[in-house]
């Protein structure tokens, strides 16, 4: 009976050309927005996930977890003091630790963030699946004046190997003073990671020290020649401004983090990024839901369409109604006929949708994931589904109101029809 | 003796806030009987077909179609009713314009297993009987599957009618089927349904105000002489 009864709701919809089609484009668009903000949601809080991952613990200055996230990761905001080489190097021999990759800020390129650091950061850094750090191009720094950039960088101002670029001091936009008399070959670009690595601009610690031979003051030397230097050996740095630390053993992690936040020497804080992060995400996980909400609110408004849709042919179709009356139908038959259109409506708009959304992804993959590291690839799953049984539940409700008028109106009109 | 195809026993009608439009002591039509129901516009008799076919529930007095009571308190069985056992032509827009003129035929057999199993028990499917009744009633089989609003007014009843007698029902209700039609394609119509609704057994209850037709009919009644409300100016 029901099986019918959609044959005949399908029948009506498919005479229904043109304001049918344009309901269902109207699903479609909505579902199609709703999967694509879900896919870039979900795809930017992985990514956000996995800046970093196998480090487990970042040394900085005493100070907010979050503001040594910020800056010692994702290479935003200040840091607010830094810490001495001497106990860079206690931590580094301490007996839990496996590796350190020291890195010192403060400088930038164009708005980039210059990393001072060592070979260890390419060894050692990972994100996401505890994959490392790969070159596109080139090498690795390995003496002064050598630069390696980030893939962002690289794209953004079209630099290629080769290339000699000048730091600025400073980490302005518009940076006041560079350090002129050093030019840095660019020796090595990284691949695209989807993490801060792809904005900074990346030199060895003896560099840093190099360019600010002079600086002590705190202002360009004067006058004075600016040395070459060929031995990075006595380029030794006073500080650094953060540590990220690799300990041998999972349990040995808290111990260390206390050792290191109690540490009488100097004032430490020594966070696990993990931690880190989903304090922060919390902090800008609002704006993830707002985003959300509109979404659905689109597709709520999308979805309303299936109301004007059946409404409107409801007076025309009285007759219709009281014919199918006249040949056996219930009033039930009625209304569950109309309440059949209105899901179809919304299930076809849903599954167009998820098709167009899903063939969208495949096309744009490739290319998002090498410029932005969001990874959209993956067939419909769960999200999907639900997508799917929601719009057409939503549809089926809509379509309530309709059928009862429709109902309604065949219990009035009985057997004889008005034109 | 077999059951009647209709029985009214103190029918009286009034819709909602209005006066009585029908009273009637007493009405019958055999089983297989053709009977001419004539009455001028306005005289209440789409409300007595409706009160057959058991679409408006009869609240005082008895309707009672092949020997089953249209209850007014079960509206439910009614359309069962309906359903299994009665055909229905109307003036005019007959057909679901969705579907072709073969899928309108085959309509009843979608709300009635009774009418399917009788096709069963004619040892013939449904569409087999739908082609031999649209073939019987003289639609050409390349009409069957055309757009219905493609089709002349006449074809569209003659469609109507083969959709009321699919699967053998008791009663055939036709209201003013014809007074669309032109001439020759009223009396080619009126032969073909009295014809078919003969061969298959169904009772025939025609109504119109076109008294010329009458005598091809097995009775004639006039609605006034059996309906006793005072009819409103």
């Amino acid at each position: 009976m029901s099986a019918s009864l959609l044959t005949l709701a399908w029948k009506s919809l498919a005479n229904r050309g043109v304001s049918v089609a344009l309901t269902i484009l109207s699903i479609v668009l909505a579902v199609m927005l709703f999967l694509g903000v879900e896919k870039i949601r979900t795809g930017v809080r992985a990514s956000f996930d996995s800046t970093i991952s196998d480090t487990d613990l970042i040394v900085g200055a005493r100070g907010g977890a979050i503001n040594l996230l910020l800056y010692s990761v994702f290479r935003l905001g200040d840091p607010t003091a830094n810490i001495g080489w001497d106990t860079y190097q206690l931590i580094a021999s301490a007996p839990d630790v496996d590796w350190t990759v020291p890195i010192s800020l403060g400088d930038s390129h164009r708005g980039y963030r210059v990393v001072g650091t060592t070979q260890a950061y390419f060894e050692h850094y990972r994100y996401g699946r505890s994959q490392p750090l790969a070159l596109s191009e080139g090498r690795a720094f390995d003496t002064t004046h050598e630069v390696v950039l980030g893939a962002e960088v690289a794209r953004q101002l079209d630099y290629g190997l080769g290339g000699f670029i000048r730091l600025s001091h400073g980490i302005g936009d518009v940076s006041f003073a560079e350090h002129s008399g050093h030019d840095f070959e660019i020796v090595g670009i990284l691949a695209p990671t989807g993490t801060p690595v792809d904005r900074s601009v990346h030199v060895s610690l003896e560099s840093i020290e190099a360019i600010h031979i002079g600086w002590e003051s705190g202002a360009p030397p004067s006058g004075q020649a600016v040395r070459e230097t060929s031995d990075p050996g006595t380029l030794e740095p006073d500080s650094i401004t953060a540590i990220l630390v690799g300990v041998s053993s999972p349990i040995r992690v808290l111990g260390l983090q206390r050792q290191i936040n109690t540490y009488q020497g100097e004032a430490l804080s020594a966070i696990m990024p993990g931690v880190a992060l989903s304090q922060l995400w919390q902090v800008i996980g609002a704006g993830e839901t707002a985003f959300k909400a509109i979404s659905l609110l689109v597709v709520v408004v999308g979805m309303t369409g299936i109301l004007t849709a059946l409404s409107a042919g409801l007076n025309e179709r009285r007759r219709e109604m009281a014919v199918l009356r006249a040949t056996g139908a219930r009033p039930r038959d009625i209304f569950a006929l109309l309440i059949l259109e209105a899901a179809s409506l919304a299930a076809a708009g849903a599954v167009i949708g998820i098709l167009l959304a899903q063939a969208g992804f495949a096309v744009i993959a490739r290319s998002v994931a090498a410029r932005y590291g969001l990874d959209l690839a993956g067939g419909p799953g769960l999200t999907e589904i639900l997508v799917l049984g929601a719009v057409t539940l939503a549809g089926a409700l809509l379509g309530a109101w309709p059928a009862w008028r429709a109902q309604r109106n065949a219990l009035a009109d009985g057997l004889s029809i008005r034109l | 003796m077999t059951v009647p195809a209709v029985r009214i026993r103190d029918l009286v009608f009034a819709w909602p806030g209005g006066p009585a439009v029908l009273e009637i002591d007493r009405f019958e039509m055999a089983a297989g009987e053709a009977v001419f129901l004539a009455g001028a516009s306005g005289s209440g008799k789409s409300t007595l077909l409706g009160l057959i076919a058991g679409i408006t529930p009869c609240r005082e007095g008895e309707v009672c179609v092949l020997g089953t009571r249209m209850d007014p308190a079960r509206p439910a069985r009614r359309d069962a009713l309906r359903a299994a056992q009665l055909g229905i032509v109307f003036q005019l827009f007959n057909l679901v314009p969705n579907l072709s003129p073969l899928e309108n035929v085959l309509l009843p057999l979608r709300f009635s297993a009774a009418r399917a199993e009788r096709l069963k028990q004619d040892g013939t499917d449904a569409h087999t009987e739908a082609r031999r009744l649209l073939d019987a009633l003289g639609l050409d089989t390349g009409s069957l599957t055309r757009q219905v609003t493609a089709l002349s007014v006449g074809q569209q009843q003659r469609v109507a009618a083969a959709r009321a007698l699919i699967g053998r029902p008791g009663l055939v209700i036709a209201d003013e089927p014809t007074s669309a039609l032109d001439q020759d394609a009223r009396d080619a119509f009126l032969s073909l349904l009295t014809a078919e609704c003969r061969k298959s057994g169904a009772a025939l209850l025609f109504v119109s105000h076109d008294r010329t037709l009458a005598e091809r009919f097995d009775r004639q009644i006039e609605l006034a002489a059996i309906n006793r409300a005072r009819q409103a100016a």
